[in-house]
């Protein structure tokens, strides 16, 4: 396997400390922070604390003049990676994707809608088409022209490390001999209040490690890996940089804002690295910690340290004042660090400490330093106890990564939350009138299951999935259990109401619980919590296809032996958003309707399942060519299936008329290969329209499989480029 | 001080979404962590934004609010101390 063995062949990064890895580079060397006031919008309330703010016009260097700010950060990294990395991608275009880490994305942008709608009365709604965390994918696939694997991660300030993480064992997995993966985000009103109103901002400047420590600075940035088959980066010639040779993921299922008192899960996550890598702990030359100057983060992050290297901790440091807490772009950022700290054979400094904390007794490097190093790790932890470890090697080193073992998947269990009824729903419309016949799933018909904490403090959308996984697992501590919910639009209700708050009030006012709530991945962290799911957490985001991104994280967890069972679904909810700004875009026309919903089901292992509903055979993803071209589509799903054995192609066909003739011509296609008409089905006329619906089309495949056809290929196609293929059978 | 503590547990229940509970129900001097009303640690954040909300009082650090906390009683003195100092 060493051949797929993932390696990095480009580098990337626009933060607060400039644009470009040299740059970065000569900050650290200096110890110049980039912490300085904000200026990128005002906040009268929190306008003392400095940011990790990036240039403010950044098409002054060169980035798009549309798109969100995490858009236009994210596409200068990548462009400094492509070009360090010299490929190019009209040669492996199939083979090539994007794996990056948002949890902002253009809620910056969406800011500017809600503050013109408030203000002024008036819908603007050209800002929201940003707004999803995935946009800074599609604008860079399809930007660089990639036909590959394409998503983005939300699971907040671990998204980076976790992208990454991703993108190797899609590179391991043989989905791709390239990706770029990394993680962007801009800064927000929303994050900017919402860390202040959870009491985590030191005004001063974040202090990683002192014991004067008072909280974290928020940023802003990009780092972006060109990441590669080794076997494919040695063809072409490309200079090796570094190995990434391990990584981890694991949960603390313990609190939706605050890490494990003893860093249990960032323990894991390390063990679950170095395991990997086949490394022992005294392996590691350096650790770029998490390190956020929060008081909690860093006295768990040491004591994890501690357990995990048998307190013979090798140098650490955290760089996060440099660069302020760039959020979902903190671990890419890191990333970058790391393998340049390999590169250089320097280890960066840790500013802002200066007074040991005998609570933690670890006192980081403080001044640049030359060291030998071979082995490097770097942290990063997020909201929801969701953490993720990537460790970076000299490209000498063997490649020791364990081979995954691919191979069909049983389902044990599945929940549904779905609609109830076809109706119109009494939604308060943002502008007047707004009236449209939706798919609600109404009122929470098993809310009983939840506990009253869970029912007052969670939003609709997680209250679904929460439902719906306890639906489809019966609690077992004994396993390892692995979560992937992927969702389109996220808790948008909760981060709308507090920035509507926050405009309303210039910026007094602040909501701790909504912001806290507002996270891509509340509901894969709060399933965790739930279920006591230990294993990897993930919440990945891509427009229509974001469940089968769940459902292809969930596998291969088990194909990688990293967890005994996964719950993987995806949910969305109905709200007033994308009700109006939908409609305003015409969206809902003809016999497209809006819905909402939750799916989870529950996979293992064939070998361990003992009445398994139904299998999952395959799981791949991509991006289709415009103009379309349903041959092309046809040979790609025939390489992955056996059509011999599919009845039924369930398509995420919804009402708009040139979306669907591309679904019907496929299916035309694939039956001309079969020999054989193949059936055409649909499933959003049951459920309504939703990026998470092809969950519900995956429930509704499973039930046709238990009604006895012999195979369900589920297809699905998002209009900004991705596609998915998914395959149930008997 | 009897409507400031009445004023408080509408405040509260009105903050925290305590659907099922009304103000009569909530002791003047149980506790409102841990036992007693059982809140956690994102309520107490709640309530930080609360008391900066309705009274103006900025609490910057949790550690500094956390006395207030213990009951409906003790952080209605807390809040009238504030006022006239």
């Amino acid at each position: 396997m060493a051949a797929r063995s993932p390696v990095i062949t480009g580098l990337g990064i626009v933060a607060a400390t400039g644009c470009g890895v040299g740059a970065t580079w000569n900050a650290i060397r200096a110890g110049v922070t980039g912490l300085k006031p904000l200026t990128l919008f005002s906040c009268p309330r929190y306008s003392q604390a400095l940011a990790g703010e990036a240039q403010s016009d950044l098409a002054a260097l060169g980035a798009p003049a549309h798109g969100s700010r995490s858009d236009k950060l994210g596409w200068l990294a990548t462009r400094e990676a492509v070009a360090f990395a010299k490929i190019d991608f009209k040669t492996c275009a199939e083979r090539a994707g994007v794996v990056l880490g948002c949890s902002v994305g253009g809620s910056f942008d969406s800011e500017r809608f809600l503050t013109t709608l408030i203000k002024r009365g008036k819908m603007r709604a050209r800002p929201t088409r940003f707004h999803e965390c995935v946009s800074v994918v599609d604008l860079i696939a399809d930007q660089f022209g990639l036909f590959g694997p394409s998503m983005a991660i939300s699971t907040a300030c671990s998204s980076g490390a976790l992208a990454i993480a991703t993108a190797a064992e899609m590179i391991q997995a043989g989905e791709a001999d390239v990706l770029l993966a990394g993680g962007a985000d801009s800064l927000s009103r929303m994050t900017w209040a919402g860390f202040h109103s959870l009491l985590l901002v030191d005004e001063a400047g974040c202090r990683p490690f002192d014991a004067g420590r008072a909280g974290t600075s928020v940023g802003e940035g990009a780092g972006v890996l060109v990441l590669e088959a080794e076997e494919f980066a040695r063809r072409r010639g490309a200079t090796i940089l570094a190995r990434l040779s391990g990584w981890g993921a694991s949960c603390d299922a313990h609190h939706a804002t605050a890490p494990h008192p003893e860093g249990a899960g960032a323990v894991a996550a390390m063990q679950a690295a170095l395991r990997r890598a086949g490394l022992e702990s005294s392996a590691i030359n350096y650790v770029n910690a998490h390190g956020t100057g929060t008081r909690d983060n860093d006295l768990a992050e040491s004591k994890a340290l501690k357990t995990v290297f048998s307190n013979r901790v090798p140098p650490v440091s955290s760089t996060k004042r440099f660069f302020g807490h760039a959020l979902a772009a903190s671990g890419a950022i890191e990333a970058v660090v790391c393998v340049e700290a390999l590169q250089r054979q320097e280890i960066p400094p840790n500013p802002g400490f200066t007074t040991l904390d005998p609570a933690i007794g670890l006192e980081p490097v403080t001044t640049l330093r030359s060291a030998s190093l071979t082995h490097v790790m770097s942290n990063s932890f997020g909201f929801g106890g969701n953490n993720a470890v990537l460790i970076f090697s000299q490209p000498e080193t063997p490649a020791l990564t364990r081979p995954p073992r691919p191979g069909p998947v049983a389902i044990t269990g599945i929940g549904v939350v779905g609609p109830g009824a076809v109706s119109v729903r009494e939604i308060e419309p943002l502008l007047p009138p707004e009236t449209v016949t939706v798919h609600s799933c109404g009122t929470l018909a098993d809310a009983a299951l939840l506990t009253p904490n869970q029912r007052r403090r969670l939003s609709r959308m997680v209250q679904m999935a929460l439902i719906a996984a306890r639906r489809s697992h019966a609690h077992d501590s004994s396993q390892r259990l692995a979560v992937a919910m992927g969702t389109g639009l996220g808790c948008l209700e909760e981060g709308a109401v507090f920035i509507e708050n926050f405009i309303s009030h210039d910026g007094r006012a602040p909501m701790p619980s909504r912001f806290s709530g507002s996270v891509h991945n509340a509901a894969a962290a709060q399933v965790a919590i739930d279920l006591g799911a230990h294993a990897m957490n993930s919440a990945p985001t891509a427009g229509e296809i974001s469940f089968e991104c769940a459902l292809w994280q969930g596998l291969h967890q088990l194909a990688t032996d990293e967890a005994d069972a996964a719950l993987v679904g995806a949910v969305d909810e109905l709200n007033k958003y994308p009700l109006s700004i939908g409609k305003r875009w015409g969206y809902w026309t003809g016999q497209a309707h809006p819905g909402e919903g939750a799916v989870v089901a529950r996979l293992t292992r064939t070998e361990s399942a003992v009445t398994p509903l139904a299998h999952v055979t395959t799981v791949r993803l991509g991006r289709y060519r415009r103009p379309f071209d349903a041959e092309r589509e046809a040979d790609w799903i025939a390489k992955a299936v056996d059509l011999e054995t599919v009845d039924v192609v369930l398509s995420g066909a919804k009402g708009w008329p040139a979306l669907d003739a591309n679904y019907a011509t496929v299916v035309a296609a694939l039956s001309a290969r079969a020999g054989r008409t193949l059936e055409h089905q649909t499933y959003k006329q049951l459920c309504g329209e939703f990026h998470a619906a092809s969950a519900f089309g995956f429930s509704v495949a499973v039930e046709l499989v238990r009604q006895g056809h012999r195979g369900v290929l589920l297809y699905t196609l998002s209009p900004r480029g991705a596609k998915a293929l998914s395959c149930v059978q008997a | 001080m009897e409507s400031l503590t009445k004023e408080l547990k509408v405040r509260i229940i009105e903050t925290l979404r305590l659907e099922d509970i009304t103000p009569g129900q909530i002791d003047d001097d149980a506790p409102l962590f841990g036992t007693g009303l059982g809140l956690d640690s994102i309520d107490a954040l709640e309530l930080v934004a609360m008391l900066e909300n309705s009274y103006g009082i900025v609490i910057k650090d949790l550690e500094e609010g956390r006395p207030a906390f213990q009951s409906i009683r003790v952080l209605a003195n807390f809040i009238q101390a504030k006022r006239t100092s």
